[in-house]
């Protein structure tokens, strides 16, 4: 009998290691790069001195595009709550022996790689391809304009590659709805609009919420959208951490913007979910 | 009461913050970034050359001739002759890249189980000065020391070539495409035409962009100062703030070029030669071109250097280096491949692009070796220009 | 207090009603009229057409062909939250994400009715729920959320309020407290409730007229007692409690009694209870109308007179026992009698006449079959 006593603790080891493996070792780590001595260098090596001054200097120097990866980020999360709420409603709702199907379309772009999608989108938003002519002839664009190395093309492009992670989530909390819900509020002279406003869409929360924050997240940590469908004035702090890492090998101003980073979404992620509130997420 | 208790709670909770955050930082330098520099005497390896006749070598992907039906290629000809088996693979894409697969083993005394590897000049400069690469017996190469092309004697960073053998070398110029635009001659028409506003690209690759640059600023790559590297720098900085630029790219350049995305961009010579595309056109700009070898490099603790050397030889014999080049289309660097092309291909005897002329060698720019704080800047500045 | 009391009551009338889905018919057309003011019942097993009808009120189902009617109103096509009707739906539909408060308020806060914090505090009284305002519904109980459903519909004051088999998820115990509670409210609003169910003694307990349903038509209509007393069809002798139904052919039909030969028994049957006239038929009796005494004893019970029954079965029930007659033609035949006590309990094996009084008895032609509605309930 005493030796049940700890079972609990030791089932536990396995997800302690794997934490401490994938998660608080990298993390010490990352933590240790940002308070590396500036002067170091990857051939010399690093020493950690606690340079708190890197966090000063990679916002001084890096503020823009961090700016800016968050403003896109945010866009991008905005434009695929809309898009990505049509889309699991219809499949939730409307799409009958198709939802399955449709689902699977959903998660379609995924059996092929990030890389090759994006550069497909490249292929499309292409300043001779059909997107931009047709825009052209539209008079939407001028004669002279592009669609690729525009913000738009980057946007566009976290659009497309994350709107999955948006859809899910959306899907699985409307489809959890119980029909007989929206009749009730139908029942209870809630006109369709009003009974969507007042049942359908507070009952989606969890689904907004986790689609929200699985779409921003990582859009705003990403680098291949804008590297590959946006010029140097499109660059995202994605971009700017891989160049000091990989090119110029500054390792205490990429750690510090990294944790910088971080920083931002944990405080943004805890915001929101303290506003949009969680008590309620059955 | 009650309060009391919360906050002695409250107090509670804090110290253990505090104690957690105060081990926390107490960690940290566990996780600092050792010095990497070796020392290559100490760091070696006992040759097994004579028992193992083995040689593990890493390129970069379709940069050699392949066995096709009929068609023996020069590695497996190396094979029946030596009696050496080759462990071929091509996993060098990027200087960068292979640079981080092997730090860790080569900067701390590792091995990284491989004989030879393909590197680009500064790289390779790089990992001399670290103290990461065996240097060659001159008695086992005599091919190399007698049919390396002059022009690529007496780098800066090995003068002697006691580390590196050149494998193959390209030019950096200007493509254009000329079924959309007309004919672009010099770097700076690059940066300032007005019908190219927004539909050029130039390459990430610092010395090859900032090397054009610095010619068209009058400037010498290969021996520059710090004030033209600042013009350099501001130039092309201008160039971008003006939308002259559309993207900063690697190897992804020539589809845009075909696809007119881009109607002009920076670009390297075997790149439009294998795009097969008779619109586009290499340029050698007005200022000049920078050229570029990728070296062949032994690391330490290769086990079979003495086959490493026995193939370096043997790839600087020039009928071997023609059939090579035949097949691969950049600059051979072995002398007397020109005189052995008339065997090989006779149509490829004058072509520049394998073969440059004296003339045209002249206007071949190197960029100059830079030490380790150096890169840190010029990069740091590049990096800035390019990103962010 | 009268919920009603801003609105005259109107009756709701269902003319030809039909409703078909891709592949069956649930509802042929359906002719009802339901008074104003009044507890009625829809009665049929699952499948019969009841809900189908029920949703057709509320709006949330489109009908084939035919009218629906609120007095001189047609609401056929009417939108669901146009409609002055409201629903208390099976397994209750309470929004998970509102508080008891705010979900009986959501009726009137869509109407942008003032006052409603009043109202609802009203309502939530009369349901008994007043103190657990502030919950969320999953942490009630089933008799409690069966409550709220009521009091969010009622708070409405529909002209008529349906109820879909609103007591099906509770236990009986508590199934039987709500159909009292359920009338009381209902006398004391005086609202028309349309109350949907497959439980017979649910429909009988609290309905003042029930229509029983089957293949998506009304097969009788009528007060409980009414009913069960008098059922016209096979269907409705078995489904509402249980019927002896005994082959035989009429031999004469004169004036106001039917005579009937019964395996040889002549038995006379009122004409108002013979729905044959002619040829063959059954012969019906409830099982509690049938009474037994040992063969050759008196039975106080003049007219029907059958001999040669043997006990075959007996089970004590305490307020009652019921037994098993076999008759002489082999059929078997239910009996249950009141153990008031004035004979022992009869044991099995023992002989027995049995009788009945005549005006207890019912004809139902021979073409309806002999087990329509048996066990259908469970």
């Amino acid at each position: 009998m005493r030796r049940g006593r700890f079972t609990g603790y030791w089932l536990m080891l396995p997800a302690a290691l794997w934490l401490a493996l994938f998660f608080v070792i990298p993390f010490y780590s990352l933590l240790a790069t940002s308070l590396y001595d500036p002067e170091g260098s990857v051939l010399t090596g690093y020493d950690v001195t606690y340079h708190f001054a890197n966090f000063v200097d990679a916002l001084d120097d890096f503020w823009e595009p961090l700016l800016r990866s968050l403003w896109y980020a945010a866009v991008a999360t905005a434009i695929c709550l809309v898009l990505g709420y049509v889309l699991a409603y219809a499949i939730a709702f409307k799409a009958g022996r198709w939802s399955s199907l449709l689902l699977v379309l959903v998660i379609a772009p995924f059996f092929t790689s990030f890389l090759i999608r994006t550069l497909s989108w490249k292929l499309i938003l292409a300043d001779d391809g059909f997107v931009v002519d047709t825009l052209q002839f539209l008079h939407v664009l001028g004669d002279d304009s592009r669609l690729l190395a525009t913000p738009v093309a980057v946007i566009a492009g976290l659009v497309y590659n994350f709107l999955p992670f948006m859809v899910l989530p959306l899907y699985a909390s409307l489809e959890k709805i119980d029909g007989r819900l929206i009749e009730a509020a139908g029942d209870l002279y809630a006109s369709p609009s009003r009974g969507f406003l007042k049942v359908t869409l507070p009952l989606s929360k969890p689904g907004v919420i986790a689609g929200t924050l699985l779409t921003f997240i990582p859009a705003a940590g990403d680098y291949i959208n804008a590297s590959l469908l946006g010029s140097p004035n499109q660059r995202m702090v994605g971009n700017v951490i891989q160049n000091l890492f990989t090119s110029t090998g500054d390792y205490a101003a990429a750690g510090a913007l990294s944790v910088i980073l971080m920083a931002i979404i944990v405080a943004m992620v805890m915001v929101y979910i303290r506003t949009a509130g969680t008590e309620e997420l059955v | 009461m009650v309060n009391a208790r919360l906050s002695r709670r409250a107090a509670l909770r804090g110290g253990a913050g505090v104690l957690l955050g105060g081990a926390s930082l107490g960690v940290l330098p566990l996780f600092g970034s050792p010095d990497r520099k070796q020392d290559p005497d100490s760091c070696r390896a006992r040759d097994l050359s004579a028992s193992q006749k083995r040689l593990v070598v890493s390129n970069w992907p379709a940069y050699i001739d392949e066995d096709d039906d009929g068609y023996v290629s020069t590695l497996t000809e190396f094979e029946q002759r030596t009696g050496i088996k080759v462990d071929y693979t091509a996993d060098v894409n990027d200087n960068l890249e292979f640079f981080a697969k092997v730090v860790n083993q080569l900067g701390s005394c590792q091995p990284s189980k491989r004989d030879m590897f393909m590197l680009t000049d500064w790289m390779a400069a790089r990992m001399i000065q670290v103290g990461w690469l065996q240097p060659l017996d001159r008695t086992k190469v005599p091919n190399l020391h007698a049919n390396l092309i002059d022009s690529l004697k007496g780098v800066g960073w090995d003068p002697d070539r006691t580390y590196s053998a050149p494998w193959q070398s390209g030019l950096s110029g200007i493509a254009y495409n000329k079924s959309k635009v007309k004919e672009v001659r010099s770097f700076e028409e690059l940066l300032s035409r007005p019908d190219l506003k927004g539909r050029i690209s130039l390459l990430t690759e610092m010395r090859d962009t900032m090397g054009l640059t610095l010619l068209s600023q009058g400037a010498d790559p290969s021996d520059f100062s710090g004030d033209e590297w600042d013009d350099a720098i501001d130039r092309l900085r201008k160039a971008r703030s003006d939308g002259q630029i559309r993207a900063f790219t690697g190897n992804e350049y020539i589809q845009d070029l075909s696809a007119g995305n881009i109607l002009a961009c920076e670009a390297w010579s075997g790149d439009v030669a294998a795009a097969e595309d008779e619109n586009l056109v290499f340029v050698s700009p007005e200022e000049g071109t920078m050229i570029w070898s990728d070296n062949m490099l032994v690391p330490n603790l290769a086990t079979h250097q003495g086959n490493a050397e026995k193939w370096i030889d043997y790839y600087y014999e020039p009928e071997v280096a023609a059939k090579l080049a035949a097949y691969v289309w950049y600059i051979c660097p072995v002398k007397g491949a020109q005189e052995a092309m008339e065997k090989v291909d006779p149509t490829l005897v004058d072509n520049e692009l394998i073969f440059p002329t004296a003339e045209s060698l002249k206007t071949m720019h190197s960029f100059m070796a830079l030490e380790e704080f150096q890169i840190r800047a010029y990069e740091g500045d590049f990096a800035d220009v390019i990103g962010g | 207090m009268s919920l009603a009391a801003d609105r005259a009551s109107r009756s709701l009338r269902l003319t030809a009603l039909t409703k078909e889905f891709a592949t069956f018919t649930a509802v042929r057309s359906l002719d009802l009229e339901v008074p104003a003011g009044s507890f009625f019942a829809l009665l049929g097993p699952s499948g019969c057409g009841k809900t189908t009808t029920l949703r057709m009120v509320a709006g949330l189902e489109v009908p084939t062909s035919g009218s629906i009617h609120l007095g001189d109103d047609e609401i056929t096509y009417e939108k669901p939250y146009r409609r002055p009707v409201n629903t208390v739906f099976q397994n209750y539909a309470l929004f998970p994400h509102l508080d008891i408060h705010e979900n009986v308020a959501f009726g009137l806060r869509r109407r942008k009715v003032k006052d409603v914090d009043r109202q609802v505090k009203e309502m939530l009284a009369l349901v008994e729920l007043e103190s657990q305002a502030k919950k969320k519904p999953p942490q009630m109980s089933g008799g409690q959320q069966q409550r709220v459903a009521l009091a969010r519909a009622l708070i409405n004051r529909p002209e008529v309020l349906l109820l879909d088999e609103p007591l099906g998820a509770l236990d009986l115990k508590l199934r039987r407290a709500m159909q009292i509670e359920l009338k009381r409210i209902q006398t004391e609003v005086g609202l028309t409730f349309v109350h949907v169910t497959h439980d017979q003694e649910e429909a009988m307990t609290m309905a003042d007229t029930i229509a029983v349903m089957n293949g998506g038509v009304i097969e009788q209509m009528g007060s409980p007692a009414e009913l069960y007393e008098n059922p016209r069809t096979t269907f409705v002798a078995n489904f509402l409690g249980q019927s002896n139904l005994i082959a035989g052919s009429v031999a004469s039909a004169e004036g106001d009694v039917v005579r009937v030969d019964m395996h040889g028994n002549q038995v006379s049957i009122p004409a108002e209870r013979a729905h044959a006239r002619s040829g063959e038929g059954w012969v019906g009796i409830r099982p509690e109308k049938v009474l037994l005494a040992p063969a050759g004893e008196p039975i106080d019970a003049p007219g029907n007179h059958l001999t040669g029954g043997i006990v075959t079965d007996v089970s004590f029930v305490g307020v009652s026992t019921q037994y098993l007659v076999q008759m002489p033609w082999g059929q078997e035949l239910m009996a249950f009698e009141q153990n008031t006590g004035r004979r022992a309990v009869l044991a099995k094996g023992t002989k027995v006449d049995v009788s009945w009084r005549p005006e207890f008895s019912f004809l139902l032609p021979a073409s309806q079959d002999v087990n329509a509605g048996v066990l259908e309930e469970a």
